[in-house]
């Protein structure tokens, strides 16, 4: 019976270790959401003696942070509609296929998260003035796009993964065509890597400052770009108004998403679940 | 697995983007990087002699002691990273009714939106040197400006981005393995927790590399994170790059670094799927 | 490229369209005289809101505002990627990042016929370059130098052995390499008998000073510094101007910048003026009036940096960065800016190996 013993310890330490990660994982948001409200016109030591909506307001007066906001909506809408298709391509070929180099191959495609994206940001400002393309929001895109890929390409190959052969295999057997046997059964399965994919590729391509600050032009600027380029000397705020205000439209989107889709049918629900 | 030939061209995307946009930009960094810097001037000039000093330069005891940092604090939290994130996922896919497994990927997702730079310094404010936390570290004994407290925040900041990214990433995989396995296990007398490491796990085993790779990739290439828990005393690589891309317009030298990071990178990314590929699918 | 040309032409289009139905309206608020379009790099925060309101007090230019994103050298590659063509008309900066400019051949020497309000800056401060031509003008001038915050040092700093200080452990902030042009080794070297050309006594006291612990946070980015001191993580610290200004607008800010035994530096921040842009007359001559005596005024008064022009006044509120010329020779050091300027690729790499690896 000792073995059950463990057992039980072992529960009562992985639930432990899930209501310590959690509190770690929630602290941020609270502390975010005071900062966001702070009233000192400087990032001081918490609690801040009195709140405001001062930062707020601030976000919403300069157009200039509004016209960063619609470059970076349009931008991660275009590149994570690029990477997605780029990733799930991949990831199909890369899981039906087995050559040599296979794992080599695999890497390659992460190695652009290798690069400290400082880097990357460099290296493509370079090169694409060297191709002629000097244009802000076409060097961006290709920046969010090579930036982003990596996680869609990676998650749809972890989605892919778990799926047994055997099933596609079924389907085809029992006379569905391949593309069928793909839409039907390949892809609702992959669906939860997908979906996890093409939002942490969102979320990259919606804070990016490291590659896009290299990437900008005159016009083009990107939201998170505006912010950092609105400091010079006291730490701005606003940078937490707009993270706040970011991640309550990411929630509103959710709910949306729950209320008309279903959020466990939009992500999927795997083969099993008990 | 059989060979598929018909899904080559599904590559050709793919392909397409990376050499483009990521192999020939990489290439003609890696070219920079032998050229002969002119100190005060902007990158090398057009056609500069190349050379091997930039990397001869890094030949030193302290570039590789921030080289094994980098490594070591990524390691480490992208290790710890799935020491949460799997016992987190799989209760989530199990345990939670749908409703609560909709909040939970909620909250996860939310918090990926959380800006880097914000978090960062909520990170800072609530656990740094003037945090509320303050008495009850002390309390502990903990030397707030010492180096291994300043080496535990860098790796707490990189774990609030890796936890969420895991736990995402590990939800699918878990999904998709059969519950009855474990289950027939237990009915023959296994205990649970060596039904998990004996057959969970294994059948999670490229779903947690693909978490770990991201986290490690992650991590190694952070910038803000270190810069701003590490209170520009624990220095990353990419902390390095930066200082030579900033002001003082060092492009070779810059070059050379990351250079170096990538391919010491590349190698640990293609060893690390290799062996786990091999050993665990077949 | 279609894509921008597109959108501009739009714009103007929708404009055209605008003046020509609100046309009689408009008319007598603005002038008919159209407005030159130029594109100007500045800063963010206060020095952006200056050189708005500056720009509200003349109509000959309409500038389209693109700001620094983090340190003046990030927009550096930029520049050099797309040369010869070339983005912006004016870029603000300083000595640091103007030397890279000069040494790649990128601005126009100006003069003081096309620049006619040079006449009232001081000579001694403009940038030239090899051939001793004026590469830049300068607009203001900051400090770099020590203070400290008098309601949380538990030392009142009186010199740099103070720094030293058992009490001040984790207390100091310090800049890092890429920050400052290193004049802060510079500043240690001075104490310790060396100079800018002599580093070596410099370095030995950084080595000390890393040793002792007392350096809490190595400030990379200029966000950085402020807000390791607004936090009260640190309560030491050597900075220039904007970051201590800021500090100074909410806490009691001691700046030693008449402190016998502690180096004060002077920065300059002005506007490189580029080459290969088609509206250069009209650039110089927004230049000419951002630099006259009002308009010097008005920028010191809102940027926080002290005047250059002879016939402005310096505001009470930087009356530490208004030297007599006794109190100039006393506290005010002009290191070679040649010898500085040159060396930091190589302080940078020295501070990786010898510094870093002790803090």
């Amino acid at each position: 019976m000792s073995g059950r013993a463990l057992d039980n310890g072992l529960r009562l330490l992985g639930l432990v270790m899930i209501g310590v990660i959690v509190c770690f994982l929630v602290t941020p948001i609270f502390v975010t959401a005071v900062m966001a409200f702070d009233a000192r016109p400087y990032l001081g030591p918490l609690p801040p003696p009195a709140l405001s909506l001062r930062w707020f307001a601030k976000f919403f007066s300069d157009d200039y942070f509004l016209r960063g906001l619609g470059t970076s909506v349009e931008l991660a809408v275009l590149s994570v509609t690029v990477s997605v298709c780029v990733g799930v391509a991949t990831a199909i070929a890369v899981e039906r296929a087995s050559f040599r180099g296979k794992e080599a191959l695999i890497s390659f495609f992460l190695s652009p998260l290798i690069v400290p994206p400082v880097v990357t940001g460099f290296a493509l400002l370079l090169f694409l003035s060297k191709m002629g393309v000097i244009n802000g929001f076409a060097r961006l895109l290709c920046g969010h796009i090579i930036i982003t890929a990596p996680y869609t390409i990676r998650a749809t190959l972890a989605g892919l993964s778990g799926i047994d052969v055997s099933l596609t295999e079924a389907a085809l057997s029992l006379g569905a065509t391949e593309r069928h046997a793909f839409w039907d059964v390949t892809f609702p399965l992959a669906r939860t890597g997908i979906v996890s994919g093409a939002i942490f590729a969102f979320a990259v391509s919606m804070d990016d400052v490291a590659v896009s600050i290299m990437l900008t032009d005159a016009n083009t600027y990107t939201l998170p770009v505006a912010l950092i380029s609105s400091m010079r000397a006291n730490f701005d705020l606003s940078i937490a108004a707009a993270s706040v205000m970011l991640m309550l439209l990411t929630l509103a989107l959710i709910v949306v998403l729950d209320k008309f889709v279903g959020l466990n049918r939009a992500i999927g629900q795997g083969v099993f679940r008990s | 697995m059989k060979p598929d030939r018909g899904s080559l061209p599904l590559l050709l995307p793919a392909g397409g983007v990376f050499l483009g946009l990521f192999f020939l930009p990489m290439a003609g960094l890696f070219i920079e990087s032998f050229r002969l810097y002119q100190p005060g001037s902007i990158g090398s000039a057009a056609n500069a002699p190349f050379t091997l000093t930039n990397y001869a330069e890094l030949l030193t005891p302290a570039f590789a002691d921030f080289f094994l940092e980098t490594m070591r604090i990524s390691l480490l939290a992208s290790l710890a990273g799935l020491l949460f994130a799997f016992p987190l996922a799989y209760w989530i896919t199990r345990r939670f009714s749908p409703r609560g497994r909709a909040i939970a990927v909620g909250f996860f997702v939310t918090l990926m939106f959380l800006s880097v730079l914000v978090r960062t310094y909520a990170l800072e404010l609530t656990f740094g040197a003037t945090g509320p936390l303050r008495p009850f570290l002390q309390a502990l004994g903990i030397a707030l400006n010492g180096r291994p407290y300043i080496e535990t925040l860098v790796g707490g900041g990189l774990l609030h981005y890796i936890v969420p990214m895991a736990t995402l990433t590990l939800l699918g995989t878990i999904q998709n393995v059969d519950p009855r396995l474990v289950d027939a296990a237990q009915a023959l007398g296994a205990p649970g927790w060596k039904a998990h490491l004996t057959i969970t796990v294994p059948l999670c085993m490229r779903g947690l590399l693909a978490a770990f790779l991201f986290a490690f990739t992650f991590s190694i290439s952070a910038f803000v994170i270190p810069m701003i828990l590490g209170k520009g005393r624990v220095l990353f690589i990419s902390n390095l790059v930066y200082n030579r891309f900033s002001e003082i317009a060092d492009y070779p030298s810059g070059a050379a670094i990351s250079m170096v990071l990538f391919f010491v990178a590349l190698a640990i990314v293609y060893v690390t799927s290799r062996q786990v590929n091999k050993r665990w699918t077949s | 490229m279609t894509r921008l040309t597109r959108r501009q032409t739009l714009k103007s289009a929708v404009a055209t369209a605008a003046v020509t139905v609100f046309g009689g309206a408009l008319g007598s608020i603005r002038p008919a005289a159209a407005a030159t379009d130029i594109t100007a790099v500045e800063w963010g925060g206060d020095v952006v809101t200056a050189m708005k309101q500056i720009e509200a007090k003349q109509d000959k230019v309409k500038v389209n505002w693109v700001l620094h994103q983090g340190g003046s050298g990030a927009i550096l590659p930029k520049i050099k990627a797309t040369w010869p063509k070339a983005e912006y008309d004016y870029v603000a900066g300083w000595e640091g990042s103007f030397n890279g400019m000069i040494k790649e051949d990128w601005l126009v020497p100006v003069t003081v016929e096309t620049v006619p309000n040079l006449a009232d800056i001081p000579k001694k401060i403009i940038v030239k370059d090899a051939k001793g031509e004026w590469m830049a003008v300068p607009r203001a001038v900051g400090g770099i130098y020590f203070a400290y915050r008098k309601d949380i040092s538990p030392v009142e700093v009186k010199s740099i052995e103070d720094l030293f200080a058992p009490s001040l452990k984790g207390k100091v902030v310090w800049p890092g390499p890429t920050q400052s042009m290193m004049l802060q080794i510079v500043a240690l070297a001075l104490h310790a008998g060396g100079n800018e050309k002599n580093m070596d006594p410099g370095w030995a006291l950084m080595k000390k000073l890393a040793q002792t612990g007392n350096i809490g946070r190595i400030a990379v980015t200029d966000t950085d510094f402020t807000t390791s001191l607004t936090s009260g993580e640190t309560a030491v610290g050597f900075f220039s101007e904007p970051q201590l200004t800021a500090v100074a607008k909410s806490f009691p800010l001691v700046r030693l910048t008449k402190q016998e035994g502690m180096p004060t530096f002077l920065y300059q921040s002005g506007f490189a003026i580029f080459k290969n842009r088609p509206n250069l007359k009209a650039t110089l001559e927004f230049v000419n009036f951002c630099i006259s005596p009002e308009m010097s005024n008005l920028y010191a008064e809102v940027a926080g940096e002290a005047p250059l022009n002879v016939k402005s006044k310096t505001p009470d509120a930087l009356k530490h960065l208004a030297f007599t010329p006794a109190e100039m020779d006393k506290y005010v050091y002009v290191p070679d800016f040649n010898v500085v300027l040159s060396q930091q690729d190589a302080w940078t790499k020295r501070w990786e190996n010898e510094i870093a690896p002790l803090l």
